[in-house]
């Protein structure tokens, strides 16, 4: 029976608005004529669209990016990055300040924040919850729990101690349990929290900043066990207030979010000064209401906002002709007062080949050279201009600009040489046969594959492909598969040459340079990379911090994977958004998912319906 | 003979002829490399628009041969590379950077570039001979299953017949792309082979209910069974007595059939189903013109466009034509 009324209250509420707004109408003329009544303050509302839709919202459950931007915004994780700041700085959200990291990054004490309120619920029974480091603790212990199966287990996986072992137990018995404390997360007090992990991990401060971290409150998750994913309730300074699935999300004020003002610095950006000077001491959020569409045609929304009906928009690669010359904005959208953001996307794109092909694999002059010859034939600027119509940067290091690590002025061992690489493979042995095509060494034929997946830019990487293999006279394969079937494939080592992309988790770079660690093959290293060298000089970087030493290894990793023929970083994506005029203190983020409770709107710039 | 002399006589079905022959000439011309062979030499520059237009103002320029770093100036951080001894003999060039070198490229073309600077000319002529390639072929192969699957159901009526008509049910019960892309998807390999396959194994349909319509009525004609009193044998009277008589109905079937086809294959490779990387065609022509049209460049579209128009207008009308002048009952 509490379920009925459960389902029965949303009813009456729903009865009382609309018998409110049958009686409104009628004595508001009255209040008019009379001029007694209060001016009607117009609602400050956000129109954004979403290109997929959410997968609902009990952060636990979900991992892709169009639900973790509302998600961002429901609940809120110990840390979160500064909105400002570039390269990104991790500031405190829940926490009172940046946490206490001791022993080489074993052990984390987080302060939290006081006065922090959950969203006001029927499950509180109209009391205020606040929340407190028990929350946490159980927010965490629910990525473990196998009940709930969360993509994003592998942030916590192997690292707190002890809740593993809780994780193993609960396989075996069938229930997890949240009550008896966990080794490594212990609570001295209401606001205090202890995580001790079981080895050295500098990034430990990033997982705790992703948006599925967002803390939730046992008692809700709890009573709505059956459909967690309609009830978010968190600390957040927005909550759910009108949901149809798949079509339209309307978020709303927390009314209990606490006091806080926007106070963010400026960085070396100029645009910030502007920005920071409509928004500074402004309470946040400013924005009454967050209405979000799914509009999946990128058409559609490209079109929405022209007419007004979006207010922000990020621009589809194909679209991008349209709205853009070159790097700057069509003056008839500039002369409208729609701004453009643009910068380049924390991710790579990268060829890799197979190290445990029979063709292409191996260690031996021969091998190596092949490869070498296969990258060095790429030619990024053509892919960046042709491909992706100059919405690309070239890339040569692993670690793209603005994640930690990154270095711009690294110079490839592999840059685009078709003549130099053709001069390789005949002092190699691969001699040209009577049909023209280069041979293997020893004679046999020599066929390269090389894997993309469906769509029509997938059908141009593959004419760029085969345009590099014609410059070195070497037989061109195509091989088609649906993208779910190249990820299999690449777990099983069966992909002999891709391009592929990576766009990061968290700012560091070892989020990238994972990528080629020997043990993580039949996983993330889909180069099937396993070098005894390369393996102990990427283990020495896990236990360094961000900083010069840890920047040596990673150059001399890099260059490691070039000498050997394994990888060519080829572009860094650019992101373009657009913003119509009347939106203040807007400027995207790299890592945040959303950024909509540091914004605003300005008043009476009504977008249309 | 009669046919040729009624044929001659009509105008329309004459001019459409001889473009229909000038295509398959050309096309010939161009499989055998006599025509249009360096189609993927990227002889212009960029989306270089048609000579007509003018060389398109500059946009912004951008190198298509980059300079490269020498691999021997590169710093190594203090590791070998086991190719260095080898790369000393090549090099270095002087100055350690190295500029590949890329022929000029023209800036306009007699019907433009797309966007790698591949003659739109040269690419609808390569084009035009994959698309009637594709289409003639497929044309064959389903008016030849057509023929003979309608030719057994018809004469031998009964069980044959009806295992046919359930045959022919059962495709045409799926709707028609569904049960290309069924096929597609069960071949699992792309070519120019597998879309006449894929055409050909779909496109019997229409033929086999006009060729069993046709033996029904001859199998009990007076001269069929005068030959089976005479001892011809079912094959013989099938394919030597009936099979003449019907032969109106199979050439019209296949001109109109190769008309569906060529259509059929611009379908396809426009949904991505088409002709394999080094190959181009006019639906792989369209479909790269979905894309250009965001950029403004509409000369690839209006290329192969007109080239798909005027060809299977000028196939329509000779079927029209041929039509006209094999059917018996047509005396004028």
């Amino acid at each position: 029976m509490p379920g009925m009324i459960n389902h029965l209250s949303p009813l009456l509420v729903v009865l009382l608005l609309l018998a409110g707004l049958l009686a409104v109408p009628a004595p508001a003329p009255q209040g008019v004529a009379q001029g007694a009544a209060p001016p009607v303050v117009a609602l400050k509302v956000l129109h954004l669209d979403m290109s997929a839709p959410e997968t609902g919202f009990d952060p636990v459950l979900t991992s892709d990016l169009n639900t973790a931007a509302i998600e961002q915004q429901l609940f809120e994780s110990l840390l979160t990055y500064d909105y400002l700041a570039r390269p990104v700085r991790l500031v405190p959200r829940l926490a009172a300040r940046m946490p206490e990291v001791t022993q080489q990054g074993r052990h984390w004490l987080f302060h939290l924040k006081q006065g922090v309120w959950f969203a006001p619920d029927p499950v509180f029974g109209g009391t205020r919850r606040e929340l407190t480091a028990q929350d946490v603790v159980y927010t965490l212990m629910r990525f473990m729990d196998p009940k709930n199966r969360s993509p994003y287990r592998f942030l916590l996986e192997g690292k707190i101690l002890g809740l593993d072992e809780r994780a193993r137990q609960a396989q075996l018995t069938g229930h997890f349990d949240y009550d008896t404390p966990v080794a490594g997360l212990q609570v001295p007090d209401r606001y205090t929290l202890a995580i001790t992990l079981k080895t050295t991990d500098y990034n430990f401060g990033h997982a705790m900043a992703q948006p599925m971290m967002g803390v939730v409150a046992r008692e809700v998750i709890e009573a709505y066990a059956a459909d967690t994913a309609a009830h978010p309730v968190g600390t957040g300074p927005y909550r759910l207030a009108h949901w149809i699935r798949s079509a339209h999300i309307v978020l709303e004020r927390n009314p209990n979010f606490r006091r806080e003002l926007w106070d963010f610095q400026a960085g070396s950006d100029p645009q910030d000064q502007a920005l920071v000077q409509a928004m500074r001491g402004k309470r946040i959020p400013q924005i009454d209401q967050v209405d979000i569409q799914v509009v999946e045609e990128p058409q559609s929304a490209w079109l929405g906002f022209g007419k007004g009906e979006l207010d922000v928009l990020g621009l589809s690669g194909q679209f991008a002709p349209l709205a853009l010359e070159g790097d700057q904005l069509k003056p008839a959208l500039a002369a409208r007062g729609i701004h453009l953001w643009r910068m380049s996307d924390p991710s790579i794109a990268y060829y890799f080949i197979n190290q445990q092909d029979p063709v292409l694999g191996g260690m031996t002059p021969e091998k190596i050279g092949l490869r070498r010859a296969l990258l060095m034939a790429q030619n990024d600027t053509e892919m960046i201009q042709v491909v992706h119509k100059g919405q690309a940067l070239r890339a040569t290091y692993p670690i793209p600009p603005g994640v930690a690590g990154a270095d711009p002025n690294y110079v490839s061992l592999l840059d685009y040489n078709p003549p130099l690489a053709n001069q390789l493979l005949d002092r190699l042995g691969f001699r040209r046969g009577p049909d023209g095509f280069r041979r293997q060494p020893d004679g046999s034929a020599l066929v390269v594959r090389y894997t993309t997946s469906l769509s029509s830019q997938d059908r141009e990487l593959d004419e760029m492909m085969k345009k590099a293999l014609d410059r070195l006279a070497i037989r061109f394969e195509s091989e088609k598969l649906k993208f779910p079937e190249i990820l299999k494939a690449e777990r099983q080592c069966q992909i002999q040459f891709r391009l592929s992309a990576w766009i990061a988790d968290y700012p560091d770079g070892d989020n990238f340079m994972q990528l080629w660690y020997g043990p993580h093959t039949h996983e993330n290293n889909a180069a099937c990379y396993q070098d005894a060298e390369w393996d102990r000089l990427y283990a020495q970087t896990l236990t360094l911090p961000d900083g010069p030493a840890r920047s040596a290894l990673y150059h001399q990793l890099a260059r490691l994977l070039e000498i050997n023929g394994v990888t060519k970083i080829s572009t860094t994506h650019i992101r373009n958004v657009l913003s119509q005029p009347w939106v203040v203190g807007f400027k995207p983020h790299p890592i945040l998912p959303s950024v909509w409770s540091y914004m605003d709107v300005e008043p009476g710039a009504v977008s249309a319906p | 003979m009669l046919a040729w002399r009624r044929l001659r006589a009509d105008r329309v079905g004459l001019g459409a002829l001889g473009v229909v022959a000038g295509y398959l000439l050309l096309s010939l011309l161009a499989a055998l490399g006599w025509v249009a062979p360096h189609w993927e030499a990227e002889v212009g520059s960029h989306y270089a628009p048609p000579s007509w237009l003018g060389a398109a103002p500059s946009e912004a320029p951008w190198d298509p041969a980059p300079q490269s770093h020498w691999p021997g100036s590169v710093p190594l951080y203090g590791l070998q590379d086991p190719l260095a001894p080898l790369l000393a003999t090549l090099g270095p060039p002087p100055g350690g950077v190295l500029a590949p070198v890329e022929a000029p490229r023209r800036s306009t073309l007699p019907l433009g570039a797309d966007k790698w600077g591949h003659d739109v000319l040269a690419k609808v002529i390569q084009g035009g001979a994959t698309s009637l390639q594709v289409g003639l072929f497929s044309a064959v192969l389903a008016t030849f299953l057509g023929t003979l699957m309608g030719a057994l159901a018809g004469y031998f009526g009964g069980r044959v017949d009806d295992a046919f008509n359930w045959l022919y049910g059962v495709l045409t019960a799926v709707p028609y792309l569904l049960l290309v892309f069924a096929i597609a998807a069960v071949l699992h390999q792309k070519g120019t082979g597998t879309l006449i396959l894929i055409l050909g194994l779909t496109g019997w349909t229409g033929v086999f209910r006009l060729m069993r319509a046709e033996y029904l009525k001859h199998r009990l004609r007076e001269y069929v069974l005068a030959a089976g009193a005479l001892g011809a044998g079912h094959w013989r009277r099938m394919f030597v007595h009936i099979l003449p008589n019907t032969s109106h109905v199979i050439l019209v079937q296949l001109s109109q059939n190769a008309v569906g086809f060529i259509k059929s294959e611009v379908i396809l490779s426009f949904l991505g189903f088409g002709v394999p990387v080094d190959a181009v065609s006019w639906g792989r022509m369209l479909h790269e013109a979905q894309n250009e049209m965001n950029l403004g460049k509409w000369w690839q579209l209006a290329a192969a466009g007109c080239a798909m128009a005027l060809l299977v207008t000028a196939f329509s009308l000779l079927t029209d034509a041929l039509r006209d002048a094999l059917d018996p009952r047509l005396k004028s």
